[in-house]
């Protein structure tokens, strides 16, 4: 597998998307290009912010922000 | 990040604020369920709150780290639940009557969109509508290639090249913003 092709494979593992059989090449080609191949797969966890921000914020209940904090100020004082 | 690290429950408060609708949209996306959605945003922001210490800005930045942890959350409830079986219905409705839901959202003139939604939404929306359906199934419903080969009736190897020609559209279109995300 040539970079070009990591870099393919890359974006469909950050989404979870390669095939199993897939998978093992790409760890393979994962640890042939070291720390090339690191940097590139973080800036490809971009994609995941960008698809969640393509989406429209929605609202949420009140209430469950209360229950967190309680529940986070609970656990704090236990 | 560092102040929910450090066991500041007034910044998880801050986080949350901002943060809570981007994640509530991703979830609901995934789920489908009003209800199921906000109980789904509590445990996840409670799993942020535990796990904060995991988050090493040196790998990325918080909301990348929140969304991957939230989308995971959520695909596993899709599974588990079985809710799965509605879901599964609601999305093939969709699909039917809509064979792009990112088109649908990208035209709602009502939203007021930010200038980094604008240019997310315009880099999706210019991709053909099957490598939007591909990538829709595959980040928002976690589904395999295989899956996405079965559900749309088209053959694996068209699959993985929409999927793959789709994802490099969308990685270089966000270039100029990759350093705001």
């Amino acid at each position: 597998m040539n970079f070009e092709q990591f870099q393919n494979q890359s974006r469909l593992y950050v989404i979870g998307a390669l095939e199993p059989e897939e998978l093992e090449e790409f760890e393979k080609a994962r640890k042939k290009f070291g720390k090339k191949a690191e940097e590139f797969i973080t800036k490809c966890y971009a994609l995941h912010e960008a698809f969640a921000l393509s989406l429209r914020p929605a609202k949420s209940s009140a209430a469950i922000k209360e229950r967190l904090m309680a529940m986070v100020k609970a656990k704090k004082e236990a | 990040m560092q102040g929910i690290q450090a066991g500041d429950p007034d910044a998880l408060s801050q986080l949350y604020d901002r943060y809570n609708g981007i994640l509530k949209a991703l979830i609901l996306r995934v789920i489908h369920n009003e209800a199921e959605a906000d109980d789904l945003l509590q445990e996840i922001f409670m799993e942020i709150w535990k796990q904060s210490k995991n988050f090493s800005a040196q790998k990325g930045k918080p909301l990348g780290w929140m969304v991957t942890l939230a989308r995971r959350r959520a695909i596993d409830g899709l599974r588990k639940k079985q809710a799965y079986a509605r879901a599964e219905e609601r999305l093939q409705n969709e699909i039917e009557q809509q064979p792009n839901a990112w088109v649908h959202n990208a035209t709602e003139d009502e939203i007021m969109l930010s200038d980094t939604r604008t240019l997310i939404r315009k880099v999706i929306s210019s991709l053909p509508p099957p490598q939007q359906q591909a990538i829709d199934l595959a980040f928002f419903k976690g589904m395999s290639q295989r899956e996405i080969a079965a559900k749309t009736n088209t053959p694996l190897g068209t699959v993985k090249t929409r999927l793959e020609l789709g994802l490099k559209k969308i990685y270089d279109g966000l270039k100029e913003l990759r350093d705001e995300l």
